[in-house]
């Protein structure tokens, strides 16, 4: 923690050397429904034309002639029996995707940081070291994630390379990591960037080194601002994970093709993609969640 | 409230525009009259037909071998290596029926068109941009809920094929490859196989397509691929281990599938049960495909 003279003590939890920063202009979310004088009314009109409106194209949609037709889109899609008899496999090859995105999450927002972090680093002796950041954030931001998974999961275990594991999963990850990283290290980067200078500033004349500066006051705020792009991202790495399907693994897409195959009939993937909207809609109620109370916090001018 | 009603109209007449059901004229499938010819017949249902006076046909691209052969007519799709063919050479069991089958239905060898479709489409439901899909489909009861089948042209059982050096070789019974990773195509029945008669302890692994198993199967990554028969004879690796018996009694059939209603279909399947009698098709067999009965079944 370098010269313990110098330490200075910054309490943890602390948003950043102000805790009374002004909150970001257009951080309130907008109300869903209309407001104003006449609320009431705005919001019965609200609630008249999104009924009217869905009930319209529901309409439309089951009473088009390729909905109740044979063989039609009610009975390839959205068949009970089809989905009674899918759900339960495609959920329980699920947990392979599951596996897999998290433990790809948590290699991600590691190696993103370190990325971010080797791209700002100031002074002209690391400039090797930001290059090879930038370089890397191009190139894997630029590759397809399927190509990337397919060159890895074909590729590495046909150079028989001893002491690496032959794996779908391990090079599923080591793909998704890769690039979903590249993503994300952008986004840290803006979170960094948008810290106004003065903080380093500030947090320097106050004897913090430039590491202890980083770590302590520009990162915390930095991360913050940046958690529902973060969560953007994962959300995509989340869905990218069906491309392990590629390799060979049966995980849940892969699950779904097969009954699909064997069926003629298209109800497993619109049951797989209920499994991913059911578990994409908690995590984003948690970040919304999470950006409100650190709002909370920060209005309220302390630390809670 | 009149902006309301405005809203409410304008958003009716929005969504009217975007869905506008498209009209439908499904014309019933009729079947073949007795006195009538194969060729006869499809002229009779030419209305039944995608593109005028063309047979449409749609197949997988890449066309593997045995079922497609010879070289890549010049500006064609398929691009024809050792693994795969063209359809439009005529080379190949598939291949060479599908122009024996369009000469019984009256069309001449330019007017066989042929389609490359992902496998999903050949039974998505709406209207199809083909008259069939011919890509050795097997038939069954479920899939016949979706698309309608031609009588089988085809009779099929699996077979599995491996590399020197895998545990595959010399196995002779179901319960010896409980054991090993075995591979199959998405989509074939080969997969069926695996999981109903050899019941693995080992996760099967499931390939997009053959291609894909056959690269995991030369880096080791499996022991053994099951695929159709006569598709085990054709190089795709050094050994066939074995085949597999036809359990439960029904006999797998490649079948041509359809888009429901379609009235083609009788005409086809008038052709292929005529095919059948007259040994074209068992000519045919002959002519493309391996028939070496000497390889020992699985008990």
């Amino acid at each position: 923690m370098g010269d313990p003279g110098r330490e200075v003590s910054v309490p943890k939890g602390t948003p950043g050397v102000d805790p009374r920063a002004p909150m970001p202009p257009g951080s309130r979310s907008p109300k869903l429904l209309g407001g104003g004088v006449d609320g009431r009314r705005s919001v019965w009109v609200a609630v008249l034309s999104t009924i009217l409106f869905f009930a319209v194209a529901a309409i439309l949609i089951v009473r088009s002639p390729g909905w109740s037709s044979d063989a039609g889109v009610r009975q390839q899609f959205f068949d009970a029996a089809e989905f009674r008899y899918s759900l339960p496999k495609i959920l329980d090859k699920f947990w392979r995707n599951v596996f897999i995105f998290c433990v790809a999450e948590v290699l991600v927002l590691a190696f993103a940081l370190l990325l971010a972090v080797m791209r700002s680093l100031p002074g002209a002796v690391f400039t090797p070291l930001r290059v090879l950041s930038n370089a890397y954030t191009i190139l894997f931001r630029g590759l397809p994630t399927i190509l990337v998974i397919a060159i890895l999961g074909f590729g590495m275990p046909a150079l028989q390379l001893q002491g690496l594991p032959n794996s779908d999963i391990f090079w599923a990850i080591i793909a998704l990591v890769l690039v979903y990283s590249a993503y994300v290290a952008e986004v840290y980067r803006a979170g960094i960037e948008s810290i106004h200078p003065s903080q380093a500033a500030a947090a320097r004349s106050l004897g913090l080194t430039r590491g202890q500066a980083m770590r302590h006051v520009i990162l915390p705020q930095a991360v913050r601002r940046v958690v529902p792009p973060l969560m953007n991202d994962f959300i995509g790495l989340q869905k990218d994970s069906a491309l392990v399907a590629f390799l060979g693994l049966t995980e849940g897409l892969r699950q779904a093709q097969i009954i699909t195959a064997n069926d003629f009939n298209f109800t497993p993937y619109v049951a797989l993609a209920l499994v991913y909207v059911v578990i994409t809609v908690p995590q984003v109620l948690f970040v919304d969640w999470l950006v409100k109370r650190d709002q909370n916090r920060r209005q309220s001018g302390g630390v809670a | 409230m009149r902006k309301i009603l405005i809203a409410v109209g304008a958003v009716v007449a929005l969504t009217a525009v975007a869905c506008a059901p498209k009209s439908s004229s499904t014309i019933p499938a009729t079947s073949g009259s007795a006195n009538m010819t194969a060729a006869e017949c499809a002229t009779a249902h030419a209305s039944d037909l995608y593109a005028d006076a063309t047979l449409t046909i749609a197949t997988g691209n890449p066309a593997y071998q045995p079922w497609y052969g010879g070289k890549s007519v010049p500006d064609s799709e398929w691009k024809a290596t050792s693994y795969t063919g063209d359809p439009h050479s005529g080379e190949g069991y598939e291949s060479a029926f599908a122009y024996a089958l369009a000469d019984r239905l009256g069309f001449t060898e330019d007017q066989v068109s042929w389609l490359g479709i992902p496998f999903g489409k050949s039974f998505a439901p709406g209207p199809k941009d083909f008259d069939f899909a011919m890509q050795q489909i097997s038939i069954s009861d479920k899939r016949a809920e979706a698309v309608d089948f031609s009588v089988g042209y085809f009779d099929v059982n699996q077979a599995l094929i491996a590399n020197e050096g895998s545990p595959a070789i010399g196995v002779t019974t179901l319960a010896g490859l409980k054991d090993l990773t075995l591979g199959a195509p998405l989509g074939t029945t080969s997969l069926q196989v695996i999981t109903d008669q050899v019941q693995p302890n080992v996760e099967p692994r499931v390939y997009d397509d053959l291609d894909l198993a056959l690269k995991d199967l030369k880096n080791g990554q499996i022991d053994a691929v099951v695929v159709d028969f006569p598709t085990a004879f054709y190089g795709y690796a050094d050994t066939v281990v074995g085949q597999f018996p036809n359990l439960g009694g029904e006999q797998e059939q490649f079948g041509l599938s359809f888009e429901q209603g379609n009235g083609l279909r009788s005409c086809v399947d008038q052709a292929i049960t005529e095919m059948q009698a007259d040994g074209t098709l068992d000519a045919l067999k002959q002519q493309w495909l391996e028939t070496d009965t000497s390889v020992p079944t699985f008990s």
